[in-house]
């Protein structure tokens, strides 16, 4: 044998002893139980965090018009709105006139925190278009275009204003009396059967006729023209009383 | 030499006129007095050396113009051509006497020549012969550098012939001119032309309406009434044939008719101004100062025409009812009215002998113009257009023997000439539309 051999069974028996030794010492008698743990203390409730919520109406508008944001909030202590609005009362509404389009957040801060919501507000934005407003100029156009301002008419040789005519300038007048911004040619026109010289005075006489029955009515002398186109401008081609009579005439036209 | 034919004298016609009318009593138009008129021969001109195209073109010109303006002379009797010796005549040694003095012919006078010309020059040899005195009244060498002129030689012989063979009482018609407004799209211009029609161009720009055109008595100037396109007004205007225009201002809505005093100082003409509220015929310098009105009256008054003593205007006036003719003083005093008669009655032109006033007149149930003379001292009326379409705005040659006036009878208005018996009506115009004409007069200064 060995002396290793000795040395190890020598330390292995030492460890057996040990463990028998051990064994033997948990058989005593087992200690009372512990005291009962006491009750814990209720631990403290945490603050709630607040909420909040925002909107707007209407949520578009246009420039220089007013939206209204409106807010309610929980557990906040304050409220603060950007945007230029600021400190505002927990729940509420405001109105605004944002220039161009914003995003406005509401914030809630109170001991649980904080929460915040946000509303947007679109500004439409308006194209730059020309402002569309007729003037007494267009409106008396078209008045004449439409036939609403007539031309009146006369006898053979004669610059003698009719019931009928007297009738047509008045309607006449109340044109030229609301569109003032115009100034109105008076036409004198004659038919084709008598000469050209004795027709551009007649014409000339049948325009100033005309002219001076308006300018009773109240139609300012300034504004209105007369000019004698004689026989020169015929209505209506053609020789017969049809045409001569729609050719002997005070025909109103714009300048 | 100037020849004084006895024959010639009673056609002085406008003379005569009174006298053949019965007393009291209106005509249906001038008579012509018909004494022998003197008998003209007018032979075609011929080549001078070589019939060359030159010379064959400017004779073609030249042998038509000369006949129509002595046609138109109205002073002859001119046999047919066809009457004629066949032998052409040169120069005077061709001719043979006895030939024009058949019965069939029987001339007093043979007019004839020869031309001759190239690329640069035309000669004109031209002749007027007394065939019973067997002499020569006229010879004439004509030299011109533009072949177009030839038709202006044929009118300054036209014209020298007239003097001699009227002794003195026309100096012809051949040479003169004649303005007229014509229309053309929407502007009515003024234009000048010759008597016969021919060489038409437009002498005023302003794309307005430009009308009742008038000549000075030295033809330097002509005034007329104009609108230019861009004014809502009548004004008057004075301008220089070919030249300068001026406005002559006036206040108010229209100005018409304006027509040269004689002595080419004033003006008169027809406004309608704010004190005279309708049409009246004022008078005023030719720059528009010392404007005056002759008649401040209610109604129309326009067209006057002054008398060629420039002492009387007469005029047209509608304040006896549908217008009429007047006369007045120059000052407008004495007023009277011309014509006892109805109707509608314009554009009176005066006699360059005064004796008469030319004018147009829609005659009571008539349905158009026709062209009237008037013996001023009697009122005695003479009716010279008739039958289709309408006759207006006459105007007298300055001869006193002719009239232009605008007619219908072709469809639209156009300009025609005649003799003042209302015979040898001859349509001057034919494109677009013309209207009042006015003949010029006797003077140097228009070429």
């Amino acid at each position: 044998m060995k002396r290793s051999t000795i040395f190890y069974l020598g330390l292995f028996m030492l460890s057996m002893l040990l463990v028998l030794s051990a064994g033997c010492a948990k058989k005593v008698e087992p200690p009372p139980p512990p005291p009962p743990a006491p009750e814990p203390a209720p631990e403290p409730v945490p603050p709630a965090r607040p909420t909040i919520t925002l909107s707007a109406s209407p949520d578009s508008i246009k420039k220089d018009v007013e939206a209204t944001l409106t807010w309610s909030s929980t557990d906040a202590d304050s409220v603060v709105i950007n945007g230029g609005v600021g400190n505002v009362a927990t729940s509420g509404s405001v109105k605004v006139s944002p220039v161009e389009s914003t995003t406005y957040t509401a914030v809630a801060r109170g001991e649980g925190g904080e929460a915040s919501a946000t509303a947007r507000i679109t500004v439409i934005k308006e194209q730059p278009k020309v402002v569309v407003k007729e003037t007494d100029l267009e409106i008396l156009q078209k008045a004449m275009r439409d036939g609403l301002i007539k031309p009146v008419f006369f006898d053979y040789d004669k610059s003698d204003l009719s019931e009928s005519t007297k009738a047509t300038l008045e309607e006449n007048a109340k044109w030229f009396r609301k569109y003032q911004d115009a100034q109105i040619i008076v036409e004198g026109h004659c038919d084709e059967r008598g000469t050209e010289e004795y027709n551009l005075a007649l014409g000339d006489r049948r325009a100033q006729a005309s002219r001076d029955y308006l300018i009773e009515l109240g139609v300012s002398s300034s504004r209105l023209e007369a000019v004698s186109y004689g026989e020169e401008r015929p209505f209506v081609q053609g020789t017969g009383e049809e045409a001569w009579a729609k050719n002997r005439r005070a025909h109103f036209s714009l300048k | 030499m100037k020849i004084l034919n006895w024959k010639i004298l009673p056609l002085l016609f406008l003379f005569q006129l009174a006298g053949i009318m019965a007393q009291g009593q209106r005509p249906d138009a001038v008579i012509f007095p018909k004494p022998t008129p003197t008998r003209l021969a007018v032979a075609d001109f011929s080549p001078r050396t070589s019939a060359n195209p030159e010379t064959l073109s400017s004779l073609e010109v030249f042998n038509k113009v000369l006949m129509d303006d002595l046609q138109f002379a109205a002073f002859f009797d001119i046999p047919s051509r066809s009457f004629y010796p066949l032998k052409p005549l040169r120069t005077p040694a061709d001719i043979v006497y006895e030939n024009w003095q058949v019965p069939t012919l029987d001339v007093d006078f043979l007019a004839f020549g020869a031309i001759q010309a190239d690329a640069t020059t035309t000669v004109v040899e031209a002749y007027l012969y007394d065939i019973k005195t067997r002499r020569q009244v006229l010879g004439k060498r004509y030299t011109v550098t533009d072949p177009a002129l030839s038709r202006r030689v044929a009118h300054e012989f036209a014209d020298q012939v007239v003097y001699e063979l009227s002794a003195g009482a026309s100096k012809g018609v051949a040479n003169t001119k004649i303005l007229f407004s014509k229309l053309r799209g929407t502007e009515k211009e003024i234009w000048m032309m010759d008597y016969d029609g021919s060489n038409a161009e437009r002498i005023t720009f302003n794309g307005g309406i430009n009308k009742f055109p008038e000549w000075s008595s030295d033809n330097k100037y002509f005034t007329y009434t104009s609108k230019p396109d861009t004014s809502n007004h009548w004004s008057l205007k004075i301008q220089e044939v070919n030249g300068e225009s001026k406005t002559i201002e006036v206040n108010g809505s229209y100005a018409s008719s304006p027509a040269f005093s004689p002595d080419g100082q004033k003006i008169a003409f027809s406004a309608s101004t704010p004190d005279s509220r309708d049409a009246d015929v004022f008078i005023a310098n030719v720059d528009g100062s010392g404007m005056r009105n002759l008649t401040l009256h209610q109604g129309i008054d326009t067209s006057p025409t002054w008398s060629p003593t420039g002492t009387q205007i007469a005029f047209i006036s509608d304040r006896s009812g549908g217008p009429q003719v007047w006369i007045m003083d120059a000052d407008g005093s004495n007023l009277r009215r011309l014509v006892e008669e109805g109707g509608h009655c314009d554009s009176p032109d005066w006699s360059p002998n005064g004796r008469f006033i030319l004018y147009s007149w829609q005659a009571p149930r008539q349905w158009k113009h026709d062209v009237y003379l008037a013996e001023v001292a009697t009122g005695k009326l003479y009716q010279l257009t008739r039958d289709f379409g309408a006759g207006e705005n006459p105007h007298w040659s300055p001869d006193g023997r002719h009239i232009t006036f605008q007619g219908t009878r072709s469809g639209t208005k156009q300009i025609f000439i005649m003799n003042a018996d209302g015979k040898h009506l001859k349509q001057i115009t034919a494109y677009g539309i013309n209207e009042s004409p006015s003949w010029n007069n006797y003077s140097e200064a228009i070429n």
